[in-house]
């Protein structure tokens, strides 16, 4: 085992035996004595104990969703790398991995931060959450405890199993991995999601002792948060690999190297686009879940002082996609043949950023008086019209379409389709991303001309059609791909550093949507530590304005980034990159058609 | 070189997003006010008290203030007058002040048609002397404050707020400049002029004081200060709804009359 190993591993004990003090601190003795009016509450100095929380959990928060997103995706590219028998795929799969090693003392610091600052800032709330949970604690430390070993395991064994039946192990090691992870996962989405919504039996009067541990975990919101986190945490993990890959290619000495982390960080990018556009429908879910729960705290979320906060999403989420589409047509330079596509690029941008404004148009605006009376009213009679759903919708829908054409024309970039039937075939992929369009474009204006509950109904088939002709036209393009000709091999490595600072705004933004979302999940609780069942007494009870909350989530993401630049640096300074065989730039003009190379 | 600009792009970005969520409006959800009414508590405390709840913390606006999501409280609903109007017709054998603790501690008890069973029972969030002066507040739109001391008194603790009171006391019902009849003063008290031009002093959002009396006549000022949805100034239909229907509830009857009548007299 290396040096870094070895710290790690003195650092997960030590963090380990912080746990179990934390936990034991937590006896019910302390609780009572809190519960018995000696104190409720501690303070932490200027900043206060809700800020020193809330950072504690945010910054936890971002190391946890790497570490979990990370090997998701890390066993798929494995597993490719087995199927395909292509040793790149396992080089970079075990370079995800070792981003992964680094980065996981970091997460279970601030989990022993966040468990401190709980038992002593909070004793009151946490002393009624472990009474009710105290088992599901122990099995989380438990799960934990093997979850880092199977990680070592994993990473440690790669170069010593690597072959025939000992590499299929060392698959299921992987695979192992994420079964503890997901469960690690699922247990603390326990805890919170019952601070969100309590069984409906539990109320201020019930002692925690008499709550259902199972009743519980299994509580309304519990399930979606878990699929939403899952999915956000590959989004997230996707982003930062992307993230790391940039910035290596930016202080790559060799075109080697330049080569290497330029695909490593088209293949980040690739997972956090690919899973963001799922994202919304378990985000859909959850909010409906939520609505179901308590409409109150629906509307509240959606309708009442947190409606600007959907703005900002929007805004961000804008960001997000144009910043992606963008990577993808700068990388469209650096492919032979993509040179054809380029011109259409300034339609998309036209269509991205048409939807963003869209998208971003407030419904009703709270506006002073000289505001009023320069609109006319209380709704803008232009951006009225655009704030409403249909138009949203619309917008949103055509931005998906258009950022899936873009990794179509990616893909087809170099490949000359040599099929009988590809003129056809393409004609029919134009006209199903048409039809698509079409039935989005018809049903966002109907929406205008029929009620509200009708009008919910029609964001079904708009979805509906976007996804069928994702998937149909993926698999038509599969399939004309077949023996395709290539006009060239991908020029890895020949990228304009530009194309790597839209790598960075889409980590920061990942990693600031995620902050401003963790403020929406929690901040729609309000005044409750949990849900109309046990209330905040604190000063710090009143939850605070977007402003306010924006300066919070900006300092956890710079020391969320600062930290994991500089364990990345850390990690650079003991073990040289792994580098991957993707081969470097090909001498230009010599785009001859060969044997299409896959990217 | 390429680390600082990387640097330099991670804090350019992230000021963005700072200074963009500081720029919208800024609302803050606030914790409702404990109350510590006793027996002898004016129904001007609890009216006063309940609509600082239905408009702040009590989060009640977020679906009665639309209408679309619950019936809208503060003006008419389909000829049956405000919430204070309408609420002893509701429900056979049931007087106002019944209905109206019924609606906010068993909501499912009756709903109103047109609308789904959305409302929580209200004991989950406020302490009895909240839901009390709530009570007393939308008993106010339109019809008379029958809560008592007693009721509060009776309540005592039970509901989420109860505990140890925040002191204070509630909101007393103080009245507005000072029990002055000045009506001007009583207009500017009022935060008329945020609105209403008089003179050089005011804004252009709804219609002018300077020759109202000549437009309309004391009872549709009367009515348009007490329920203001229910006329529209020609040429300010856009702003239908603007006014909140709440500062009539600001004068005594003494201040109301002073300002009706010299609003009447601007000819």
């Amino acid at each position: 085992m290396n040096r870094v190993g070895k710290i790690t591993i003195r650092l997960i004990g030590a963090v380990l035996g912080l746990g179990a003090l934390a936990l034991c601190l937590a006896d019910p003795a302390v609780a009572q004595e809190a519960a018995g009016g000696v104190r409720e509450y501690g303070n932490f100095p200027v900043i206060g104990s809700r800020a020193a929380v809330w950072i504690a959990a945010q910054v936890h928060l971002m190391f946890a969703a790497f570490v979990l997103g990370v090997p998701m995706f890390a066993v798929v590219v494995e597993g490719i790398g087995i199927a395909t028998k292509d040793e790149k795929y396992d080089k970079l799969s075990k370079e995800f991995v070792r981003l992964l090693l680094i980065a996981y003392s970091a997460t279970a610091i601030w989990g022993a931060i966040l468990t401190m600052f709980l038992v002593t800032l909070y004793p009151r709330f946490w002393g009624h959450l472990s009474e009710i949970f105290e088992v599901s604690i122990w099995i989380y430390v438990g799960l934990f405890f093997v979850e880092s070993f199977t990680l070592y395991l994993y990473y440690y064994g790669w170069d010593r199993w690597k072959k025939g039946g000992a590499k299929l192990m060392h698959l299921g090691l992987g695979i192992l991995l994420n079964v503890f992870g997901t469960a690690v996962l699922f247990i603390a989405d326990s805890w919170l999601s019952y601070m969100m919504s309590p069984p409906a039996e539990v109320t201020p009067d019930t002692a925690p002792g008499m709550v259902r541990l199972w009743s519980a975990i299994t509580n309304a919101t519990w399930m979606p948060i878990n699929i939403h986190r899952i999915i956000a945490n590959v989004v997230f993990g996707g982003a930062i690999a992307a993230g790391y890959a940039a910035i290596r290619f930016l202080n790559s000495t060799t075109d080697e190297e330049r080569a290497h982390y330029d695909w490593m960080g088209y293949i980040g990018n690739f997972i956090a686009i690919s899973a963001l556009l799922v994202l919304p429908f378990a985000g859909y879910w959850l909010g409906r879940e939520v609505y179901e729960y308590n409409q109150s705290m629906g509307i509240t979320m959606m309708g009442g002082f947190m409606s600007w906060l959907w703005i900002i999403q929007a805004f961000l989420i804008g960001v997000l996609f144009l910043a992606a589409n963008y990577y993808l047509w700068i990388g469209l330079g650096r492919i032979p043949g993509g040179e054809r596509f380029v011109p259409y690029t300034k339609w998309m941008l036209l269509i991205l950023v048409a939807g963003v404004i869209v998208w971003a148009t407030p419904h009703t605006m709270i506006a002073n008086r000289d505001e009023l009376a320069q609109m006319g009213g209380t709704h803008h009679p232009f951006l009225g019209v655009l704030g409403v759903m249909s138009a949203k919708n619309t917008a949103v829908n055509l931005m998906i379409l258009t950022t899936f054409l873009s990794f179509l024309m990616y893909r087809r970039a170099n490949k000359a389709p040599v099929v009988s039937w590809a003129a056809r075939g393409s004609l029919i992929q134009g006209i199903v991303l048409a039809l698509a369009a079409g039935v989005v474009i018809f049903y966002g204006v109907y929406g205008y001309f029929v009620s509200a509950i009708v009008r919910i109904g029609f964001s079904v088939y708009q979805v509906g059609a976007v996804l069928i002709t994702i998937v149909v036209v993926t698999v038509i393009d599969v399939m004309i791909s077949r023996g395709a000709k290539s006009y060239g091999e991908i020029r890895w490595g020949r990228m304009p550093a530009r194309s790597q600072y839209a790598l960075f705004i889409l980590v920061v933004t990942f990693t600031w949507l995620m902050g401003l979302m963790g403020f929406a999940r929690s901040g729609i609780r309000q005044h409750w530590h949990i849900w109309e069942v046990m209330r905040d007494t604190s000063p710090w009870a009143a939850t605070p304005a977007l402003g306010s909350a924006a300066v919070v989530i900006s300092t956890c993401v710079l020391i969320f980034l600062s930290m994991i630049a500089f364990i990345f640096w850390l990690g650079g300074l003991v073990e040289k990159p792994v580098l991957a065989s993707a081969r470097p730039a090909a001498v230009p003009g010599t785009g001859g058609l060969a044997p299409a190379h896959g990217e | 070189m390429a680390n600082l600009k990387v640097f330099g792009v991670v804090l350019v970005t992230i000021a963005i997003y700072t200074l963009l969520a500081n720029a919208i409006p800024q609302v803050q959800s606030e914790v409702p006010e404990e109350l510590s009414f006793g027996a002898g508590v004016t129904a001007e405390q609890l009216v006063t008290a309940g609509e600082q709840l239905y408009q702040g913390a009590g989060g009640c606006t977020a679906c009665h203030g639309l209408g679309t999501r619950a019936p809208n409280l503060l003006t008419d609903e389909a000829g049956t007058g405000t919430i204070g109007v309408r609420c002893a017709t509701r429900v056979m054998d049931k007087d106002c002040k019944a209905y109206l603790h019924d609606s906010l501690t068993e909501p499912g008890s009756f709903v109103v048609p047109g609308y789904g069973p959305i409302m929580t029972d209200m004991r989950r969030t406020l302490s009895g002397a909240q839901i009390w002066a709530l009570i007393a507040y939308l008993q106010s739109l339109g019809g008379e404050v029958t809560v008592t001391g007693e009721d509060v008194a009776a309540a005592g603790n039970e509901g989420a707020g109860g505990g140890a009171p925040a002191g204070g006391g509630g909101a007393a019902g103080a009245a507005l400049a000072g029990g002055s009849l000045d009506p001007v003063e009583l207009l500017r008290a009022a935060t008329c002029f945020v609105c209403h031009k008089l003179g050089e002093e005011g804004g252009p959002i709804g219609p002018p004081f300077d020759g109202i009396g000549a437009r309309i006549n004391a009872d549709r000022i009367r009515r348009g200060i007490l329920a203001p949805n229910a006329d529209t100034a020609q040429g300010f239909e856009a702003m239908a709804g603007t006014m909140p229907p709440t500062f009539g509830q600001q004068f005594n009857a003494a201040q109301l009359e002073a300002v009706v009548q010299f609003l009447s007299s601007r000819k």
